[in-house]
């Protein structure tokens, strides 16, 4: 047990300089009104200056396209940048499908691509969800067919985040009809093949997601990730450091796997609301003190709770006390950035919006419910219901 | 530049070999001594005189106080992981409240008694509130002859010839009524180092209070789990109903996080105690809330057979709730977490 602070030798400080000189310079107090005024999450010129120094695959040597850093040091890259607010969405998901590429990728897919992740040239994003599948993915039904060398792709995604700031679609296909798990396969497609159309959905958390609709598209064979019908197998390594199965206990991570980007949300938005109360002289009023308080103490229990058990308490905490300091705040909490009278910048009004959201990607609450319920405590499964009759 | 905000924490909760092997000798200890039927024998007192001398032997009631004094020097990081298991089979001793107390009188320079208390001949019972001029239910003050009490600024041991008649509780906790106007009164230690070392032992009471509630709020839900597993209706066994195994979850989300919470707070207490003084209030709260929550719902479960006074998940829920108010309503932490919010200090940085 250690929560010591790291010694930072000489060339760990500088580089935590150079990227706070980074962040002071090309994340603008511009360029943050503008990411949250057209809600587009992801700078491509901030992303392809954070290639050039090899930040996007930091850890990775300088000869592969990386910067050589420490994982102290990539620690401090992502606290700073999310930090500054820096738009660089398609980070994550990126580096969240890398992994599944480089050990199930074809030698041509990955001369193709992995330089070019490095540099901020290909980005990812991920192709589960469709309209009638969600957190039930194994249940996709957008159809590959195989046609010699190449494969012919039709149907429909849904909820794809990030689409629109990507070059390849992490894509889940049916491949068999006949089964289910195994009838899965997983490509690496590049979205500029032809027959590929990205329609945005607009959610209430300001932030926009996809549909992706495949027409007779023709994707090269090379871009099959695993074998056919292994799709499973491949998305497992992604789904699983997606939900966060396994706490981090390297010291240097968060133990709460997805929780732990919502909990910081809540931490800040519970700092902002009391610098407000504070400014307006509230600061002494009892239910300012409790509500405050209370909401704190479940962003630190969130925090403290680990792996999916983490995520599930810290999106219901994250919902529940997003709503209760509106309460708290008062009628101009729902008033948003830039309107009159404005509260905190307009972060109230936007995390309540952005935290309903937090509870159903990447498999909603209820699902990690059930995960946690077989595998971590160890209790049977439910039953399949017996197929409903038709009558 | 500003770089007196370069710091980044670890986040380490790993337990050192060390650490492992002290949790591990007390959870064989009591797993294997403390059996339900032993706590309910010592019901309604809630104490068990030969399990106090044989923990004396251990050498547990004086582990946290200083080699010199015949303690092991062990952290209030080790002592969190002996409260857990305490706590895990509601082990009927006195252990929170004297070793708190042990390392008070440590403090407080009153060394000539803590070879007796070590020892297990003497309990002390520390007084969690201070006192108001009323007489104050104490925790472990049916079992034992001295109390210590912040008496205005003073730091007070009142002793009597023997303990106060003990008061039935829902818990089968020793309490009793002490009135600190009778008695022999030996004034401690006065003034702000009086209120600095009493707010200490406070807060060490509600560390290991919080350790023993996670303790005990993860048993509860293994019980109820385990129960679920075996129990049918509707010919299927109900842990298979997502309302069942659902609620379960809640039980273990929380306990699991209250846990971490109490080491995490244990961890600033020993090393770091001006660093983040909102987390033992956060874990005292939280372990209070988790705890019973897992004792509820570890009852419900268990339907009909859950009600009964036979059946061991009705020991924990008894005792959850008596243990979380000995101190007072473990909400007006809340207050305390809010002092710290609104302190002047730089706006911390989750890192």
């Amino acid at each position: 047990m250690n929560f010591a602070p790291f010694e930072i030798d000489a060339a760990t400080r500088a580089f935590w300089r150079e990227v706070r000189e980074f962040c002071d310079t090309e994340v603008t107090p511009e360029l943050r009104e503008q990411i949250w005024i057209e809600d587009s999450y992801h700078d491509q010129a901030l992303y392809k200056k954070m290639g050039e120094r090899g930040w996007i695959m930091g850890r990775w040597p300088r000869e592969r396209g990386g910067a050589g850093l420490t994982a102290l040091q990539d620690k401090i890259l992502h606290q700073e940048l999310d930090q500054a607010e820096a738009p660089v969405f398609c980070w994550g998901l990126t580096t969240l499908i890398l992994p599944a590429v480089l050990q199930f990728g074809s030698p041509e897919i990955q001369a193709e691509v992995v330089s070019r992740v490095a540099a901020g040239d290909a980005r990812f994003f991920l192709g589960y969800t469709e309209p009638d599948s969600g957190s039930d993915m194994a249940a996709a039904k957008i159809r590959a067919v195989r046609d010699g060398d190449e494969w012919v792709i039709n149907g429909q995604k849904m909820f794809n985040t990030g689409g629109q700031f990507a070059t390849h679609h992490f894509l889940l296909a049916r491949s068999d009809p006949k089964q289910k798990h195994r009838g899965l396969t997983m490509f690496l497609v590049p979205l500029d093949t032809p027959g590929i159309e990205l329609r945005p959905i607009k959610t209430i958390s300001g932030e926009r997601t996809n549909f992706v609709f495949y027409s007779d598209v023709r994707l090269p064979d090379r871009y099959r990730l695993g074998a056919e019908g292994d799709g499973w197998n491949v998305v497992n390594g992604p789904l699983s450091a997606e939900h966060g199965v396994a706490a981090d206990l390297s010291g240097l991570g968060e133990i709460s796997g997805i929780g732990a980007g919502f909990t910081k949300r809540l931490f800040d938005l519970v700092h902002r609301v009391a610098e407000y109360e504070r400014s307006i002289g509230r600061a002494d009023d009892p239910l300012v003190r409790l509500r405050l308080a209370e909401a704190w103490l479940y962003a630190e229990a969130s925090r403290n709770s680990p792996a999916m058990l983490g995520r599930v308490i810290a999106s219901e905490s994250f919902q529940k006390y997003s709503a209760d300091l509106i309460d708290l705040v008062g009628p101009a909490a729902v008033v948003p950035r830039g309107g009159p009278g404005v509260v905190a910048e307009g972060w109230v009004e936007r995390e309540h919006r952005f935290a309903q959201g937090t509870a159903i990607y990447g498999g909603t609450t209820d699902i990690f419910r059930n995960m946690i319920a077989q595998h971590v405590l160890g209790l049977p499964r439910p039953p399949k219901p017996a197929v409903a009759s038709t009558n | 530049m500003p770089e007196m905000d370069m710091v980044v924490r670890r986040n380490d909760y790993s337990l050192s070999p060390e650490q492992e092997e002290v949790r591990d000798l007390f959870a064989d200890f009591f797993r294997s001594e403390v059996p339900g039927t032993r706590v309910r024998a010592a019901e309604p007192l809630g104490f068990d005189a030969r399990l106090w001398k044989q923990l004396a032997g251990m050498g547990a009631i004086s582990m946290g106080l200083p080699e010199s004094q015949g303690g092991a020097g062990s952290s209030m990081v080790d002592l969190t992981l002996v409260a857990e298991q305490f706590g895990r089979t509601l082990a009927p001793v006195p252990l929170i409240e004297t070793v708190v107390a042990a390392r008070l009188l440590s403090r407080a320079g009153a060394a000539d008694l803590l070879d007796q208390v070590g020892a297990g001949e003497r309990i002390l019972a520390p007084a969690l509130l201070p006192d108001d001029g009323t007489p104050q239910l104490v925790a472990a003050g049916a079992v034992a002859t001295d109390a210590i009490v912040l008496s205005g600024d003073k730091l007070v041991l009142v002793s009597l010839p023997a303990p106060p008649p003990h008061v039935i509780n829902q818990g089968s906790a020793p309490l009793a009524w002490w009135d600190f106007r009778e008695g022999e009164r030996t004034v401690l230690s006065s003034g702000a180092r009086a209120r600095a070392i009493y707010e200490d032992a406070v807060k060490e009471w509600k560390l290991l209070t919080a350790a023993a509630l996670a303790g005990c709020g993860a048993v509860a839900t293994r019980m109820a789990v385990d129960y679920a597993k075996v129990r049918m209706a509707f010919g299927q066994p109900i842990g298979t109903f997502q309302a069942v195994s659902n609620a379960l979850v809640d039980s273990a989300i929380a306990v699991e996080g209250a846990k971490h919470i109490t080491w995490k707070a244990a961890w600033f207490y020993e090393n770091e105690p001006e660093a983040e003084p909102q987390l033992v209030p956060m874990a005292f709260a939280y372990a209070c809330e988790a705890a019973t929550r897992a004792v509820t719902t570890g009852v419900h479960v268990h339907g009909g057979t859950g009600f009964m006074l036979e059946t061991d998940i009705t020991l924990y829920f008894l005792r959850v709730k008596a243990w979380s108010v000995l101190a007072g309503d473990p909400k007006s932490e809340l207050l305390a977490i809010a002092d710290a919010l609104f302190a002047e200090k730089p706006v911390p940085v989750l890192a």
